[in-house]
């Protein structure tokens, strides 16, 4: 049976999150996420991020959002379960380094020889890019659809506040990496320049600028067939516990073919935020309260809805859909089945309406969430 | 010294200036070109050495050499800094003249008369630069033979170049000359690299003659050519370069 109430709430974090996310901080790998496993660190951050939710001021591109979900049906109550976040611009006010794939041809006539060959190029091609960042979730979590509401949400908040956002979004998929912090390609190339270990890179770029290790990298390209083979196949190769969120990504129509992190040479996946699904599909609508028992499983085909009911609108069957406020301050977001009329008018139960802090009449931001075969096992119900 | 006599290379000695560098030799009926032998006074003794001086290089087909440069990461706040050797290819040296074909008899023959012979050719060359200094470049070079391995295997081509032309450097080189490194340039990383993506056994290849032919770069150096911080694309060895009117005026 289909829960009638949603189980999952996105929203806004602020410094009352702090235990939450100093737990997650500490249980995500290193790299994995961009949150520093330093308590007062993360303080800072989640203080920056309510004052972005907050601030009345233009945006300066300096704002990161923090967003947290939280499984409300938890035992002993509702529960924060994983971050995700968006820095405004990326590298803002400095630069954001990535090496960048390129291909070039050697060719020569005299020789009978050609060669493709592989090169990384350092760039700043993504510096002013929306970067999206800090999404973790916790394991037991990766097949509900807690998730999918925790990643794409983001992209209503962005489609929903644009004029504080770039046209052009990317997020970082963590890369290669052992238990102990080794990393294939950190080891090949950082190291050289560094002699240091990958865990230590981190949190020295956690605690400054990423950019202040790149000005020190050799700025010409890397020819990749000189770098020794696991290093090789590093690039482009994303941890394991990246696959999740990069799989929601590929699925919104990110492109991860063209960047790679400088440090660990995992994939940095990169798109223009008006082709995104989520985006493409979003628009606002006005709610309005479902009739009372019309919320529970699928909807009846509209051809089943007796055509006398005068004060029920014949909404069509519905499928998923993620729901956002449209509250910068207190922005949230759920995953329901809302049905919707033609005229954009969306039906909510009164849960979802307490949970989304909204009143009949007022708007909300819709999508239709179309989950790619075998994306998530589950359809709200978490057993 | 004065054991040895240079004189103008002929037909005569062909075969034995072919063995000595592996492929056949012309004598030159090159205007551009000289070409030196230098022979014991006894006329009776076999050929100990040769040399070729060439007016201009690289006007036909590019010559290539990598330039050797240092790059500095310096972090004062992490105690950084951080000296690294690049290579750059180019063809810095196109129109220069140059010492080439040198090669001489090493079997048994003690390391003094290998420098005797090589001095006299060497000498020959100044004098042709002093008494036709308008007809030569203003810089003067010459590639010396890099380390290999006994198998013959360079541990720079090892290293660099074998990533990038999957081909036998000797077998390269029995086919197309001297010139097939020319060839392989086109197939050879065009940005500086950065000499710490090397193998450790190649960065330390890098300008370091051949140990057999110490005797020949002495003598270069005593005439005053001087390392250029260029190296040869194949094996890493070591080009040295000086100004041709310093030459002459040191001769």
């Amino acid at each position: 049976m289909t829960n009638p109430q949603p189980n999952y709430l996105f929203r806004s974090a602020g410094p009352q999150d702090l235990d939450a996310f100093e737990r997650i901080a500490a249980a995500s790998a290193t790299g994995i996420t961009t949150l520093p496993a330093d308590r007062s660190l993360l303080l800072d951050k989640l203080e920056r991020s309510a004052q972005a939710f907050a601030s009345a001021d233009d945006s300066s591109g300096e704002e990161i959002y923090l967003f947290v979900v939280e499984d409300l049906a938890a035992a002993g109550g509702a529960r924060v379960i994983g971050t995700s976040g968006i820095a405004a611009r990326a590298g803002f006010a400095d630069r954001f380094y990535s090496y960048r794939n390129e291909m070039v041809v050697h060719r020569s006539s005299v020789l009978q020889a050609s060669n493709r060959i592989h090169t990384l190029h350092l760039c700043h091609d993504l510096t002013g890019y929306t970067l999206l960042t800090s999404f973790y979730i916790e394991p037991a979590y990766a097949n509900t659809l807690a998730p999918q509401l925790l990643s794409r949400a983001r992209l209503l908040f962005i489609a929903e506040f644009s004029e504080r956002f770039s046209d052009r979004i990317a997020a970082e998929t963590p890369g290669l990496s052992d238990e102990s912090g080794r990393c294939p390609f950190w080891d090949a190339v950082g190291r050289r320049f560094f002699d240091m270990d990958y865990p230590q890179i981190e949190s020295l770029s956690g605690g400054r600028s990423k950019s202040f290790i790149a000005e020190l990298m050799p700025h010409s390209p890397i020819y990749v067939p000189l770098l020794p083979e696991d290093a090789q196949w590093a690039i482009g190769q994303m941890h394991p516990e990246g696959e999740l969120p990069s799989a929601i990504l590929d699925d919104e129509g990110f492109d991860s073919e063209t960047y790679v992190d400088i440090f660990d040479g995992g994939p940095t996946a990169e798109a223009r935020v008006a082709t995104l699904k989520s985006v493409v599909g979003s628009r606002r609508m006005i709610v309005q309260p479902a009739a009372p028992g019309r919320t529970a499983a699928p909807m009846a085909p509209a051809a089943a809805v007796a055509p006398t009911a005068p004060m029920a609108p014949t909404f069509p069957p519905t499928a998923l859909a993620l729901i956002s406020s449209t509250q910068r301050a207190s922005f949230v977001a759920l995953v329901a089945p809302a049905p919707h009329s033609e005229d954009d008018r969306l039906a909510l139960d009164s849960s979802s309406l307490a949970l989304l802090q909204l009143q009949p009449g007022q708007s909300v931001r819709w999508a239709s969430l179309d989950l790619p075969a075998g994306g998530t096992e589950d359809h709200g119900d978490r057993a | 010294m004065s054991r040895f006599r240079s004189r103008a290379a002929t037909a005569h000695d062909l075969p034995t200036l072919a063995r000595w560098l592996g492929r056949e030799v012309t004598t030159g009926q090159n205007p551009d070109e000289c070409l030196w032998v230098a022979q014991a006074s006894d006329p009776a003794q076999p050929l100990r050495a040769m040399l070729r001086l060439r007016r201009a290089i690289g006007l036909d087909l590019p010559r290539v050499s990598y330039h050797v440069g240092c790059v500095v990461h310096a972090a004062p706040t992490l105690k950084l800094f951080h000296r690294q050797r690049t290579l750059l290819m180019g063809n810095d040296h196109t129109g220069a003249s140059e010492l080439c074909d040198i090669a001489w008899e090493q079997a048994e023959v003690p390391l003094a008369e290998q420098s005797a012979a090589l001095h006299c050719l060497v000498q020959a060359a100044l004098q042709q630069l002093r008494l036709h200094r308008a007809t030569y470049a203003a810089r003067l070079i010459v590639e010396l033979p890099g380390q290999r391995h006994s198998d013959g295997q360079s541990p720079f081509w090892q290293g660099l170049g074998r990533h990038f032309y999957g081909g036998d450097p000797a077998a390269a080189a029995l086919a197309h000359g001297p010139q097939w490194r020319s060839h392989v340039a086109a197939l050879l990383p065009r940005q500086t690299l950065v000499s710490s993506f090397l193998s450790p056994a190649a960065q330390a290849a890098i300008a370091q003659v051949a140990p057999w032919a110490l005797p020949l770069r002495e003598v270069l150096e005593d005439a005053g050519l001087r390392y250029s911080h260029h190296v040869n694309v194949e094996d890493g060895g070591p080009v040295l370069e000086a100004a041709t009117d310093d030459l002459v005026a040191r001769a």
